[in-house]
């Protein structure tokens, strides 16, 4: 399916101060944990924009800043870079469970 | 339960961390109502060891001298289930991550670990971080004096000392106590080595500016022997030149080493001493009182005699090949007679290296409480120690450990890999080690492979900070980002032994995440085809050089 590789395309995340979860802010300036709910930039002015809005929300979360994504047709987006997409999806791996004694 | 080994706070100590912990409470609620900014609170809960990474916040806690006592072990574990995800990460000072603490609950955390005379005070910043020694002090066979101690007077001096609670940079310390460097004493701002002269006086040869990150340097000797009560005004004397030259403009260049590089160290050596001159007589000279009191405290345990030798363990290694490779690999002598170091590896095949589940840390408890005087240790390998084990309970012990998934016979062979956090984690990494090693891991699962290969260290970082310390691997791996695409920068030939230290040299042009396998595989085939009868990797790779390496990995990739 094609994507918007531009880089154009951008969110705005944080990482919320109670906990430290990632975070997105959403249309209505709410931050979510779902980065299908994150409000979209579509080019450099909307991002601006976005940007100055997340500082304005940025009571509960630690330093807002932009992260680039692809779009799918679908309209399902996806961060650009491996970090942020680590950060969207977590470990890239299986950490071990409080109860476990072996590993698999 | 028998009473710990080693040094247990005092009325001083309670108060202090007691108090840090009422203090940082505070400074959480300010900053959750937002009374301090971010910029304001940041320094505080660097101050407390805790860290804001990608997905949570980090705590991390120090572990002096990585010296554990199995209740501590267990308050880790409850603390590991109860605020955070039920594990946790031995690192490379070792000391101990939790990886998903909650900024509200950081403070109760750090109130639990206070009810066992922990914290996590000066794991960050730009300060003197938790003093490391050698995992095997107190125990090991060729140790002239136990470095604990002086890792102790060191850690009670350097706890929030106001000259030295801004430097500029952070600043690490290691003392070893035996020839037989455990500790890597070369590659530290500060690395203190105890040995015997000529008189037969002990005493320490500081070495200083060593270090890895983005310029490693091997450390060179200010004082070939310096008389063990004046360390501390020596170290004094030390600190203070750094403090006043060290470069404050550039983050890069801040670290001791680039001092001591810049100036050289008979500069540096002068200052030093004529700062030591104008002090040495003061307050720090430590009187003998002092010293003993604190050496009583690190009085070994009474050992009952045992026999050298085990029916028993000669019976079961006869038995099972598994268990006579672990004696070889994860068991060293012991000072005493009938007794031996038991080294569990926190390294199971495919697992992220140096993580222990909360159920894991309370077996390891267990295990210490039976068979090893309740006591701990951690490595700077990431792995933890029994430092006092009867020969004759090694079978018990083999067959514990095997249970918790820690008796792979591995330590310092292929799969004992070091690896930093890496980008699943870190704020500062460029790409991924921890899956790497997983698959290095996996690729030499074989036990009796590992050990035909023999010693041969892989340490791995994902980023130039250099936590996975690649610059001393006989095999380094360096993740770094090129244009959105992790790729593995190899180095070949670093060293830590004493005498040997070397910094690895980069091998060729970076390689694909999915090529890291195929590479180190190719390595060792061409070691193995090249060594010479009880060869390690390292010596022939001194012996043979870069080119026969790199001409198979590069054909190979």
């Amino acid at each position: 399916m094609a994507k918007n590789l531009s880089g154009d395309l951008q969110v705005a995340s944080a990482n919320r101060l109670v906990d430290g979860m990632v975070v997105w802010l959403d249309e209505a300036g709410q931050w979510t944990d779902r980065l299908e709910h994150a409000a979209v930039a579509r080019d450099k002015r909307g991002a601006e924009f976005l940007l100055e809005r997340a500082r304005v929300e940025a009571f509960s979360v630690v330093d807002p800043f932009l992260v680039a994504v692809a779009e799918d047709e679908d309209g399902t987006i996806e961060p650009l870079s491996l970090r942020e997409k680590i950060r969207a999806s977590g470990l890239t791996f299986d950490a071990i469970a409080a109860d476990a004694v072996r590993y698999a | 339960m028998p009473d710990t080994h080693f040094y247990r706070y005092d009325g001083y100590d309670r108060t202090l961390v007691s108090e840090r912990v009422d203090q940082f409470r505070d400074q959480v609620r300010r900053r959750l109502a937002g009374e301090l900014t971010e910029e304001q609170f940041k320094p505080l809960r660097l101050h407390n060891g805790l860290y804001l990474q990608l997905h949570a916040y980090m705590l991390r806690i120090a572990i002096p001298y990585g010296t554990l006592s199995s209740r501590q072990l267990r308050k880790l574990a409850d603390i590991s289930r109860k605020y955070d995800r039920g594990y946790g990460h031995f690192t490379t000072r070792q000391n101990l991550q939790l990886n998903w603490i909650k900024l509200e609950d950081a403070p109760d955390a750090l109130a639990a670990l206070a009810e066992v005379d922990m914290h996590a005070m000066q794991t960050s910043g730009n300060c003197i971080r938790n003093v490391t020694a050698d995992h095997y002090a107190g125990a090991a066979i060729d140790e002239i004096e136990d470095p604990r101690i002086w890792a102790e007077i060191v850690r009670q001096w350097s706890t929030l000392h106001p000259e030295f609670t801004f430097l500029p940079r952070k600043f690490k310390i290691a003392i070893t106590g035996s020839p037989n460097d455990r500790v890597a004493v070369r590659v530290h701002d500060i690395g203190l080595r105890l040995w015997r002269n000529g008189q037969g006086e002990v005493g320490f040869e500081v070495i200083v500016g060593g270090g890895l990150g983005r310029t490693p340097m091997i450390g060179k000797t200010l004082r070939e022997f310096l008389p063990k009560d004046e360390l501390l005004a020596y170290l004094e004397a030390t600190l203070r030149v750094y403090n006043r030259y060290g470069r404050r403009d550039n983050l890069y260049k801040a670290r001791i080493k680039i001092l001591v590089h810049e100036v050289g160290v008979e500069k540096m050596r002068e200052e030093v001493e004529a700062e030591y001159a104008a002090t040495r007589d003061g307050a720090l000279k430590l009187p003998a009182a002092t010293i003993e009191a604190i050496a009583r405290q690190f009085a070994p345990p009474v050992l009952s005699p045992r026999p050298a030798v085990s029916g028993r363990v000669v019976a079961q290694r006869l038995d099972d090949p598994d268990f006579a490779l672990w004696l070889k690999s994860n068991v060293a002598p012991h000072r005493v007679p009938g007794y031996a170091i038991v080294t569990a590896s926190l390294k199971p095949a495919g697992a992220p290296p140096g993580d222990a589940s909360a159920a894991q840390m309370d077996g390891v408890a267990d295990i210490a409480e039976a068979y090893s005087q309740a006591e701990l240790r951690v490595s700077h390998e990431q792995n933890l120690i029994f430092p006092h084990v009867a020969v004759e309970d090694l079978p018990q012990v083999y067959r514990s450990l095997a249970a918790l998934g820690f008796a792979e016979a591995n330590v310092g062979k292929i799969t004992d890999i070091i690896a930093c956090p890496g980008l699943d984690y870190c704020a500062l990494a460029n790409a991924r080690s921890i899956p790497v090693a997983q698959r290095i891991s996996n690729h030499f699962a074989s036990i009796a492979r590992q050990h035909d290969i023999g010693d041969l260290k892989i340490k791995i970082s994902g980023c130039i900070n250099a936590c996975g310390h690649h610059h001393v691997g006989h095999i380094g791996i360096l993740g770094v980002d090129k244009n959105g695409v992790e790729l593995y920068q190899i180095s070949l030939g670093g060293d830590v032994d004493f005498g040997r230290t070397a910094i690895g040299s980069i091998l060729g042009p970076a390689v694909t995440a999915d090529k890291v396998v195929e590479a180190v595989d190719a390595i060792v085939t061409t070691y193995l085809d090249a060594r010479r009868d009880g060869e390690r990797f390292v010596d022939t790779y001194r012996r043979i050089g870069a080119q026969p390496f790199k001409e198979r990995v590069y054909a190979a990739v």
